[in-house]
């Protein structure tokens, strides 16, 4: 019972490490009507300690990488971290920039990269859900 | 004193229905913003989720505040259920609040500290106005024991009833008086360095605060119907929530200051006027 309420209640952390906005506005708009995430038990924290999933946008510039692994590391277990957008998943069309480290995974691990330039408000919603599935057996993990 | 089984059954059923209640708050918001909104049952899902987290706190002291603001809470609701003193529990529940704040100080975040103070605000701002309503009801009825109560009240007192609205908005963490748990500005406020289990540990207080509140509303209405007075009871409950959602949804936060103001003007001149009526009736003026 535990688990399935857990899977009901994904709490979200959105991190800009850099990104155009493009990606950070279709997260927004996941909490507007149209999208309503809400209705999944999805609310946006803001804060790493009450969260669960980091959504976490853009390329990770030099100056942003230590702030997302304290976010990182504030996040209590099990966590889930998704990288919105071409830019978080391997730092299109940033990647060779001087004052860019790349895609999220360079700094901390991702379980869901959703791709887009930006990412669809859909495909996000649909990376929540999936990723749900993948929190669960982190957090069956865990307990054995 | 309540017989042990009714206290029992109203000790589980208080938190248990203001966490439905809460789910039902969350449902209508979102209905009033366009949205589907979550299931009813929500809350109990983030409630069981919190516990079941990685349990990590800044410091000792963060987690002792923690259990010290449930065990208060928890006392202050099971002392009304066991027909005890409105004062005491008054005064427990009250406790309760400075331990949540001691909590948000114990740490040393920026955000911590201004929800604790904040805290601390709103308690100055609604604890006179609660003691006063607790006053006025002791006072009509000859004894502050919660089970002593067995007169409608609804007649003589409404404006003291009325008064509790802004103690309800504040305790719900309701826009305007939202100012302590602040989401834009100071994220969450006293509870921004609580995570997982010590969380839900907070919520959980939370939960037992609000029934104290609403236990105390109820008790403006009583019936020798035992049926018709339950329903009367739970009537006036769901009539302050669903004010609350509404002023929630169409009004912005205000400052702190006017906070006080308002709700100490609202609450004493309310249940000022009562009494100036109460009293004017007695010698006869109408
Ligand atoms: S993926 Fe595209 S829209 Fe998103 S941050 Fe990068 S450049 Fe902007």
């Amino acid at each position: 019972m535990r688990r399935d309420a857990a899977t009901r209640s994904p709490w979200i952390l959105h991190f800009d490490t850099g990104s155009c906005n493009g990606c950070d506005l279709e997260v927004w708009a996941l909490l507007t009507p149209r999208y309503d995430v809400e209705r999944f038990g999805m609310v946006n924290k803001a804060n790493p300690k009450h969260a669960d999933i980091l959504l976490i946008t853009g390329p990770v510039t030099r100056k942003a990488e230590e702030r997302l692994v304290n976010l990182y590391n504030q996040t209590p277990e099990p966590k889930l971290v998704i990288a919105c957008g071409d830019c978080a998943s391997n730092g299109v069309p940033f990647f060779d920039c001087y004052n860019v480290c790349g895609g999220v995974d360079k700094v901390i691990p991702v379980d869901m990269y959703v791709p887009g330039c930006s990412c669809r408000p859909e495909a996000i919603m649909d990376a929540v859900v999936k990723g749900i599935e993948l929190w669960k057996r982190k957090a069956q993990e865990e307990r054995s | 004193m309540t017989d042990i089984m009714t206290a029992l059954a109203l000790t589980v059923l208080g938190p248990l229905s203001v966490g439905l209640l809460l789910g039902v708050d969350r449902k209508l918001t979102a209905r009033m913003q366009n949205r589907v909104g979550p299931p009813i049952l929500q809350p109990f899902y983030d409630l069981i989720k919190l516990f079941g987290k990685e349990r990590r706190a800044d410091n000792q002291a963060q987690i002792s505040y923690a259990a010290a603001c449930l065990l208060l809470q928890m006392v202050a609701f099971i002392i009304f259920a066991t027909g005890g003193d409105l004062l005491v529990a008054f005064f427990v529940s009250g406790a309760g609040n400075l331990a949540l704040a001691l909590g948000a100080f114990s740490s040393r975040s920026a955000f911590g500290q201004i929800g604790g103070q904040r805290e601390l605000l709103q308690v100055l701002a609604y604890e006179p106005v609660l003691f006063l309503v607790i006053f006025m009801l002791g006072w009509w009825n000859g004894s502050f024991l919660s089970d002593s109560y067995s007169d409608n009240l609804l007649g003589v007192m409404i404006l003291v009833l009325v008064a509790m609205m802004p103690v309800v908005l504040i305790v719900m963490q309701k826009s305007p008086f939202d100012i302590a748990t602040a989401h834009q500005e100071i994220v969450s406020g006293v509870y921004v360095e609580y995570s997982g289990t010590y969380l839900g540990i907070l919520e959980l207080a939370h939960w037992f605060e609000l029934a104290f509140i609403f236990a105390v509303m109820t008790l403006f209405y009583n019936d020798d119907d035992v049926v018709l007075s339950i329903a009367i009871k739970v009537a006036i409950v769901l009539a302050f929530v669903f004010f609350a959602i509404l002023i929630d949804n169409s009004s912005a936060r205000l400052t702190r200051w006017d906070m006080i103001k308002l709700t100490l003007l609202i609450g004493i001149g309310l249940v000022s006027v009562n009494m100036a009526a109460i009293w004017l009736h007695t010698e006869g003026v109408f």
